[in-house]
């Protein structure tokens, strides 16, 4: 559990942190898509605005050229009427007023006298014959002289313009017959309105967009931003018509379209990418989930097979153990038989028994009585009971141990007891401990030596450790010295450190072996310790 | 002759015989029985001092033959080879001298036995 929990804790530290590679992937790749497709949206729809505004522009010029396309062939009718017509102005006259629809138009006929421009014709709004022309409308006159067809323009006069016609040599050579109007400023009644209402509009009376040649103008923001121009012919000449929208004429949710195609992108470009990371999420964590859910199988697959291990070493050790007790048990009457037969046959020979026959009965005796340590091993292999605990005190234990098995000759026993060391155990048990240990200690030392006990406190835990300077062991011995029946000894069966282990471990303590081979062994037994009356330091 | 009568009860005969030459070369009556039943028998019979008894024997144990000794009851010696801490409980319940794991050291037999025969002698005697 405390696993899992970690394992989510860690998750949620990795989810903060930062997108997953796949959903910044989608994200940047919607992304882009969205924009592009805006992008593309907004091209199609400023083409789309361009389109229209161009065949606005051109219905308006064209329009615009219709009106004015009648003032040629007048103009050279009038000249005709004018030159035909000498002497008799009424007929020109007559004829110039039908042409003439406003107040403000004129129509006249010049012709070169001298140094300047007479006029010899006139009606409506213009000067009457035989008044010379201002020299600055002059030069209208020699454009149209120098040109065949109508050509136009805007004169100054005084506060008034006029938008003046001229067609040169209509009314014979060095003739201009014009026609003008006059107009106070830039006015849009000149203009088509009415179906262009919506357009921005600038005429100008050449075909480039030239301030001076500015006839009139929807507007006073001049020149027109983002307009189209559309060139027309009038008479000989070209006019610009230039157009513009103030209001986008696709309609203004076709204005908006490209936003709209980013925003609704946009939402649509973060919920995928909401919906990729959450599942990509999900995926890891399930994954995450079985990774950990299959180390906790795998442990517990672990934990059964050292289980089932365990189960069968305790079999065997529980047959074997079974074993040891049957034969101990069996060998313990016999073996008080033969004890009995020797103190029969020792009493009864008496004094009177020879030197070899004693020699024989003490031979019979100490193989029986080895025979019965061996019996006592097995039997101590094989009980292998719980500890019955109680206060042990351990230097008493050793000093009592060593006394029951006194060193044998060439070998000394030095004592190291921290005195008041007390452990919680089985008293006969850590007794019986400390017997193997020490006569184990003798008999690795054959030519004699120093057997070391000592008790001291290890932190929390008591350490009992016996060293002798004795044969010592090889690894490979070393290694084996803890299983049953493994011995090197030539008597013995290989049961007294077997025995130790398990009531040490039984003890929840340790038994750990240095040796070096003839140097000498060290044995530590290390129990937890019931208490120490330890001394203020 | 220490006059003291022991009852050796073993199924052993190698044990039997042994013990009942050791005790007679030490000056005791000995009689043996093979089992419980005739070691039951016998107690009623004849009037012994002390009983040394196996604790396992086929047919009754040397335990409950203890706890059915006569009245008054010699002092019962009892040995085992087996780890039967029940029965041995059982044993010191019913008063057992004293309950000796075999193998023994035979010196040590014979002092127990001399000292269970003091105790039956310190006992108060009910003469007829």
């Amino acid at each position: 559990v405390a696993e899992s929990t970690d394992h989510d804790r860690a998750h949620r530290r990795r989810v903060k942190l930062r997108l997953r590679l796949i959903s910044a992937v989608t994200l940047i790749v919607l992304g882009g898509a969205v924009v592009a497709s805006s992008l593309v949206v907004r091209n199609i729809i400023r083409d789309q605005e361009r389109v229209l505004l161009q065949e606005r522009a051109g219905e308006a010029a064209s329009v615009l050229g219709g009106a004015f396309a009648g003032v040629q062939d007048s103009l050279e009718l009038l000249g005709t009427l004018a030159a035909t017509d000498q002497g008799r102005a009424s007929t020109f006259a007559g004829a110039a007023r039908s042409v003439i629809t406003t107040s403000s138009e004129g129509v006249l006929v010049t012709a070169q006298h001298g140094s300047s421009m007479v006029v010899t014709a006139a009606a409506g709004n213009a000067p009457p014959a035989g008044q010379a022309i201002p020299a600055d409308q002059e030069l209208l006159a020699r454009r149209a002289l120098s040109t065949t067809g109508m050509v136009s323009g805007v004169l100054p006069d005084g506060s008034r313009r006029w938008l003046a016609f001229a067609v040169g040599n209509a009314a014979g050579p060095g003739t201009v017959v014009w026609e003008r109007a006059a107009f106070s400023a830039a006015a849009s009644a000149e203009l088509p309105t009415g179906p262009w209402g919506d357009l921005n509009l600038a005429l100008y009376l050449s075909s480039r967009p030239e301030p001076a040649a500015l006839l009139a103008a929807t507007t006073s923001k001049l020149p027109l931003a983002g307009g189209v121009s559309y060139p027309f012919t009038v008479g000989a000449e070209t006019w610009l018509l230039v157009a513009s929208s103030p209001t986008p004429l696709v309609g203004t949710l076709a204005g908006d379209t490209p936003w709209l195609v980013l925003g609704i992108g946009a939402v649509l470009a973060v919920l995928v990418t909401m919906v990729v990371e959450i599942q990509g999420r999900r995926r890891d964590y399930a994954a995450a989930l079985v990774e950990v859910r299959t180390a906790s199988l795998r442990r517990a697959v672990t934990d059964l097979e050292q289980a089932q291990a365990q189960l069968v070493r305790q079999e065997k050790m529980a047959a074997m153990g079974q074993l040891a007790s049957t034969v101990g048990h069996e060998l313990r009457n016999p073996l008080a038989v033969i004890m009995n037969v020797l103190y029969l046959l020792e009493t009864m020979a008496g004094a009177e028994a020879s030197e070899t026959m004693r020699r024989h009965l003490a031979t019979a005796r100490r193989e029986t009585s080895a025979a019965t340590l061996i019996v006592s091993d097995l039997l101590d292999y094989a009980a292998g009971r719980a500890p019955m605990s109680g206060p042990v005190h351990l230097a008493d234990l050793v000093t009592e141990a060593l006394s029951v098995v006194p060193p044998p000759a060439g070998v000394e026993v030095a004592t190291h007891l921290e005195p008041d060391m007390e452990i919680n155990a089985d008293r006969d048990q850590i007794r019986q401990v400390l017997l193997n240990l020490i006569t184990n200690g003798y008999d690795s030392m054959p030519d004699g030596g120093v057997l070391d006990v000592s008790v001291r406190s290890a932190g929390d835990s008591a350490q009992i450790t016996v060293t002798d300077t004795g044969l010592g062991m090889d690894e490979e011995t070393r290694s084996h010295i803890f299983t049953p029946f493994y011995t090197t000894k030539s008597r013995g069966i290989g049961l007294g450190l077997a025995v130790t282990k398990r009531v040490v471990e039984a003890h929840a303590g340790t038994i750990a072996v240095r040796s070096t081979p003839s140097v000498g062994t060290s044995f530590t037994v290390t129990v937890p310790a019931a208490r120490t009356v330890s001394v203020p330091q | 002759m220490t006059g003291f009568a022991v009852l050796v009860v073993d199924d052993e005969p190698g044990m039997r015989d042994t013990l009942m030459a050791i005790l007679e070369l030490n000056g005791y009556g000995v009689s043996s029985a093979r089992d419980g039943e005739t070691a039951v028998a016998a107690v009623r019979e004849g009037a012994f001092d002390v009983v040394v008894m196996d604790v396992r024997m086929p047919g009754r144990d040397g335990v409950s033959v203890l706890e059915e000794m006569g009245d008054p009851p010699p002092q019962v010696i009892l040995m085992t080879a087996y780890a039967q801490e029940e029965r041995l409980r059982a044993a010191v319940k019913a008063n057992a001298f004293a309950i000796v794991h075999k193998p023994f050291d035979t010196r040590r037999m014979l002092s127990l036995i001399a000292d269970a025969s003091r105790a039956v002698q310190n006992l108060p005697q009910v003469t007829t």
